[in-house]
């Protein structure tokens, strides 16, 4: 579920954070800059988890910002394909149904990944898993166990003139999931039994 | 920013949670905070970490240090993935039907008493929630508590 990302970028300490440790302003500057969000590609990162190389501060001509390349590793939300995680169903739709966990809300399980026997209620708005004469719920917040299958990436970075001003912004990343299988699905069902 | 190697280690779950709340004593310990971003993501993984069926919910904490490297010892003879070692650590199935969303093909991989001897493994290096032992024990107590007094 979490990577190690070894990444290395230039640090710029301001002025103000000069009372602070070097090894503080240094990790503050950079779990201000990456935590809670999308790298393409890399996954959601969460923070820092350690600095490998430190170059020495220079002060840049003009501003009082002291320049320092750092080579760090990040804590990085990334599942691998095939992995079986928890989560909670926020909402359903006929598409599918939407999970989140409580630090990452793009889930998505499309309705072809629910097991055979699923319908949608339409008055109800939500899915029901017809197994055995029985009626089995996909009720709100429940947890679930899924597994994801793929994932999606949209750049958020700007498209330039041409690109519309009412485009909605798309999720970053976004997880596709499964719950097919079986033991996947309502944690109640299998753990009960 | 360069990307150097994108994916240099997988943590199991267990060691995310060690590194965030050895951050937040450390944190605690100097009296100062991280950016608001860094609190938010670590509180709400925290919390994630903590729900119920996840293994680290439990308190005290069934995993330790070591806990890691004894299960891969124990687990050697049955050739898992790294995959499905870092998730039997981050699920901690405690029945053979949990195991099957774990392990892949797991019916043609190992007979039946394999697939046992996996989840005791697992129960006995990570332990496992008391719950429903623990209320049966209650209720067995009482039995006899009950047969005491109409003896008595």
């Amino acid at each position: 579920m979490f990577i190690l990302t070894k990444i290395s970028d230039l640090v710029q300490v301001a002025p103000e954070d000069f009372a602070k440790r070097s090894i503080d302003a240094i990790e503050d500057n950079i779990n201000a800059k990456y935590s809670n969000k999308v790298i393409q590609k890399i996954g959601l990162c969460i923070c820092l988890y350690d600095i490998l190389w430190t170059s020495e501060g220079l002060i840049g001509h003009g501003t009082g910002l002291v320049n320092i390349n750092v080579e760090f590793r990040l804590v990085v939300f990334r599942p691998f394909k095939g992995e079986v995680m928890l989560g909670r169903i926020r909402s359903s739709t006929p598409a599918g149904v939407n999970l989140r966990t409580d630090f990452f809300d793009d889930i998505f399980v499309p309705f072809e990944e629910l097991p055979e026997g699923a319908e949608y209620n339409h008055g109800e708005q939500l899915w029901i898993w017809n197994f055995d004469e029985e009626r089995l719920f996909y009720d709100n917040h429940e947890m679930v166990r899924f597994q994801v299958v793929d994932e999606e990436w949209h750049d958020q970075a700007p498209a330039g003139p041409s690109q519309a001003d009412d485009a909605p912004p798309k999720t970053p990343y976004r997880i596709r999931a499964s719950m097919a299988a079986e033991g996947l699905g309502v944690c109640l069902w299998w753990d009960g039994a | 920013m360069k990307i150097v190697e994108s994916q240099s280690a997988v943590l199991s779950n267990f060691e995310v949670y060690q590194h965030l709340t050895e951050q937040r004593d450390r944190y605690k310990k100097a009296k100062r905070r991280g950016p608001p971003n860094l609190e938010t993501v670590v509180r709400e993984l925290l919390q994630y970490m903590r729900t119920h069926p996840g293994p680290l919910s439990q308190d005290p904490l069934p995993y330790s240090r070591g806990c890691i490297s004894k299960l891969l010892a124990r687990l050697r003879p049955y050739n898992l993935a790294k995959g499905e070692v870092v998730m039997l650590l981050n699920l901690r199935p405690a029945s053979v039907a949990a195991l099957n969303t774990v392990v892949e093909d797991m019916a043609e991989r190992f007979n039946e008493e394999q697939q046992e001897a996996i989840v005791t493994a697992i129960a006995d290096v990570l332990g496992q929630f008391p719950a429903a032992e623990a209320q049966e024990d209650g209720e067995a107590a009482g039995d006899v508590d009950m047969d005491d007094t109409t003896a008595a």
